[in-house]
């Protein structure tokens, strides 16, 4: 990261969004806050880490971070399986987990040890770079309860309420290989490097107690106070506005006093890799581009509206318009999806990417499948789009002080 | 990885045996009645071990019995038996005498593991069960002494050493039948032969290593080599075995070859050994099982790669028996997790044979190889931290 202002931009302003950004975010993410703004995101705060308190979300609080944190710039989804039977040893990686977890948010490094014969414990491509406003989320998946029939850990009777894969859809093209997995981790920040060196230490400390099953990672660029654009060109999570508000998060975002105490706060994090034709996309002409979803391209604009916030008028889209289809449902949910792009596919030679749609809600038996399904049968997306990878995991509340991930899970 | 400065290595070496030293003044300025506590637990832990030893030499007589009379279903359930005991009070014996402890280790382990033979090699394992009553004959009248931190360094060494110069016997010996075999052009036997002598190479391979030009002419793979007119050694013998099928003018090759092993095991004999070397060759051996041989590079042609493999974790593994007694003063959780991680993984290797030898590395199935590179990396992640004994 360099010091010098892009774009344009003076270097006073750089440092005023930063520290609004900071005390935003530390605060937001503590769940202390009533609202964060989620249209404030300021991309130009990764820009700096000259103050790295401005850069740093705060690990403790009542939910866990990189949930309603607005969106950084690089995210790592890492599951893992665990290849140990002892509860003991489950509990032993959550706790260095934890110390890590926290350690790569301040934006810290191990300590190495004098013996200039071991190998280094950190791996080192962090330093000087800042925290970056990384995050560390973590997730259980169904198969950490119970795996082939089997209670693992005598953690059975604590399974949260809506915790299963999410069963088949229609025209999907599952990859199990890279789908589901015993805990998740979702590594967020405004740099790749540091997000790196974060899963990095993840994945090394893990070494004979996990494996992971499957990597992910993924990019998203938010320009300042504005929506940011996923691969289609279109504004891609508008409708998270509508989840600001405290009660609004409440109502839809996080767990009550249904679910176990471990799970209150908490969420459950609902992934599918989608790939998207880029070929066919970018022959299709404009007005099928905006058919597809409903909304005008450039403002993003509902039909029949000018500004991208106003309000939706169903009648006015295709019936099978994406926005119309999910609206239609009376759902709502976080979406925090990332851009993905892999290389490409060496049998036709086109581009492999897509998006990792990543959701967050309290149901998703209510939230999220029912949507899946009616979106899977009949959504106009679905000419362009093939899901290939699916989870779900169960996202504990926040980390008190002292505490290590899910403590209250094994403890309560 | 030997080609380090000598002077770095010999002042770590200073600074090694003096936190050695130091660690030990620590222990003896414990309080008195700590001191009485801890040598009763000592006595009873002494006790423990005196018992152990009798029940498994008794099992052990039984097994020589059983080896006279070629009895092999007797012979497996006594291997098991054997092993069982030893697994029961082991960790009391690493503990209060990790040499007598290493020591048995190097009979009792391939006692069981021919056990799990359908046909046991009997005369090996006889050989094996005598040895081992006398280990154990040691350890039922050992004392515990006291031992220098920088004695405990040297022993692991000389130890090592010992282990090395043992293993390039055997280089020389069976690559001597294997070159026999093919200047007879013989084809079936030298493919036969191949593998028995690979092993020792591969569990020494880092020691050839520090040799310069002689690891280059011995293992060479083809694309090692600038121009492959050039190439020598045992992978140019492979090809014509399993590729061209034919060993027509490989007479000199083979010629070339026990003559470049001999004059390994002439090296080694003047090698001085450093304990830095030791264990960084103790990880290059780990490393080359996991970047070449788990992923079936190193023997393209004969496919032996578990062979190779599993010759690269027992070579590692000599280096953590020789360290036993050093890291049994430094840090006893790692000995113990050692202990756990080299069981699994041999016991990992097992199920890859079949009739005694390792099965084609093109028999894995993906998930089978991810398995084996996954053993390896937590093998080598607590192999890594054997260095706190160069403290
Ligand atoms: C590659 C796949 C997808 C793309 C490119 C995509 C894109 C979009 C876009 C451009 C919008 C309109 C702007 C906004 O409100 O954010 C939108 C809205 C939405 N999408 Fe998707 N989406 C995809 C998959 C999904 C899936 C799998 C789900 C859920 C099962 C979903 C649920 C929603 C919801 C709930 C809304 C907001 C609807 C509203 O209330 O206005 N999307 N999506
Ligand atoms: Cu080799």
């Amino acid at each position: 990261m360099s010091d010098e202002p892009k774009k344009g931009i003076t270097r006073r302003e750089m440092l005023k969004w930063t520290a609004a950004a900071g005390t935003g975010l530390v605060i937001g993410a503590s769940g202390l806050a009533p609202v964060f703004n989620w249209m404030e995101q300021k991309g130009e705060a990764r820009r700096t880490h000259e103050n790295a308190e401005s850069e740093t979300v705060a690990f403790h609080g009542v939910h866990q971070a990189g949930i309603v944190t607005p969106q950084q710039t690089f995210v790592y989804l890492v599951a893992f399986d665990l290849s140990t039977d002892r509860r003991s040893e489950v509990i032993a990686l959550l706790k260095n987990w934890t110390v890590l977890a926290e350690k790569f948010a301040k934006g810290r490094l191990e300590k190495n040890p004098g013996n200039q014969w071991l190998p280094p414990k950190d791996t080192g491509e962090s330093l000087d770079l800042g925290p970056a406003r990384l995050t560390v989320t973590f997730g259980f998946g169904p198969s950490f309860f119970i795996n082939d029939g089997k209670d693992r850990y005598g953690l059975a009777a604590k399974k949260p309420k809506h915790l299963k894969d999410i069963p088949r859809m229609p025209r999907e093209a599952i990859d199990a290989s890279k789908s589901g997995g015993d805990v998740c981790v979702q590594v967020c920040a405004d740099d790749k490097q540091v997000a790196f060196h974060a899963v990095r230490g993840l994945i090394n400390e893990a070494v004979g107690k996990a494996t992971v099953r499957w990597m992910q990672e993924g990019f998203l660029s938010v320009p300042d106070g504005k929506t940011p654009r996923n691969l289609f060109g279109f504004k891609d999570g508008t409708a998270n506005r509508s989840l600001t508000s405290r009660s609004a998060q409440e109502t839809h975002l996080w767990c009550g006093s249904d679910e176990p105490g471990w799970m209150r706060g908490g969420t459950y994090m609902a992934y599918r890799k989608i790939q998207m034709f880029l070929d066919v996309w970018d022959r299709s002409s404009i007005k099928d581009q905006e058919d597809t979803f409903g909304r005008k391209k450039e403002s993003g604009a509902p039909y029949g509206k000018k500004h991208e916030h106003d309000p939706v008028d169903l009648q006015r889209m295709p019936a099978d318009a994406h926005v119309r289809l999910a609206r239609s449902t009376g759902q709502q949910m976080l979406r925090r999806g990332y851009s993905y792009t892999d290389g490409i596919d060496p049998k036709t030679g086109a581009i492999n990417a897509g998006l990792l749609f990543i959701s967050f809600q309290r149901n998703p038996d209510q939230q999220f499948i029912p949507m899946l399904r009616l979106l899977s049968d009949k959504d106009a997306l679905n000419e362009y789009t093939k899901h290939i990878a699916s989870a779900m995991f169960a996202c504990p509340r926040g980390i008190k002080k002292g505490e290590y991930i899910a403590q209250a899970l094994f403890e309560g | 990885m030997l080609k380090k400065s000598t002077l770095s290595a010999f002042m770590a070496m200073i600074l090694a045996v003096s936190m050695l030293a130091a660690c030990n003044g620590d222990k003896n300025s414990a309080g008195q009645t700590k001191q009485e506590k801890t040598e009763q637990k000592a006595s009873s832990a002494n006790d423990e071990i005196k018992k152990g030893a009798s029940q498994m030499q008794a099992i052990n007589k039984q097994l020589l019995d059983a080896l006279e009379a070629k009895d092999t279903a007797k012979i497996k359930a006594l291997g098991k038996s054997i092993n069982d005991k030893w697994l029961s009070f082991e960790n009391a014996v690493r503990d209060r005498f990790p040499l007598l402890y290493t020591k048995v280790e190097k009979y009792e382990q391939p006692i069981f593991a021919e056990s799990t033979m359908a046909h046991p090699d009997l005369t090996g394992m006889r050989e094996n069960a005598r040895n081992l009553q006398q280990a154990l004959d040691e350890l039922k009248t050992a004392k515990a002494t006291a031992q220098k931190a920088s004695e405990l360094l040297d022993k692991a060494v000389k130890n090592y050493k010992d282990y090395v110069l043992e293993q390039a016997d055997h280089l020389v010996e069976a690559t001597a039948k294997f070159t026999a075999a093919v200047k007879a052009g013989d084809i079936e036997k030298a493919k036969q032969l191949y593998p028995d002598a690979r092993v020792y190479y591969e569990r020494i391979e880092p020691i050839a290593e520090s040799f310069g030009d002689l690891d280059p002419k011995i293992d060479a793979r083809i694309d090692d080599v600038d121009d492959p007119a050039k190439w020598t050694g045992f992978h140019r013998l492979e090809k014509a075995l399993w590729k061209d099928h034919s060993l027509k003018g490989q007479a000199k090759y083979a010629d070339q070859l026990l003559s470049d092993v001999k004059d390994l095991k002439a090296k080694i004999q003047t090698l001085k050994l450093k304990p830095e070397a030791m264990v960084a060759g103790a990880m290059e051996l780990l490393n080359e099982a996991a970047i070449s041989k788990v992923t079936g590079e190193e023997e393209r042609y004969s496919h032996i790669d578990l062979v190779d493999l599993s010759a690269n974790v027992e070579g590692s593994q000599a280096v953590y028996q020789a360290v036993i007694p050093a890291l049994n003063e430094h840090n006893k959780a790692l000995l113990q997790e050692l202990d756990t991680r080299f069981r699994k993984m041999e016991e990992k290797m097992l199920t890859y044979k079949s009739n005694g030898r390792y099965i084609d590395y093109t028999k894995l199935s993906k998930d089978q190889v991810r398995e084996l590179s996954q053993a390896l990396s937590e093998l080598s992640k607590s192999m890594s931290q054997t260095a706190e004994i160069l403290g």
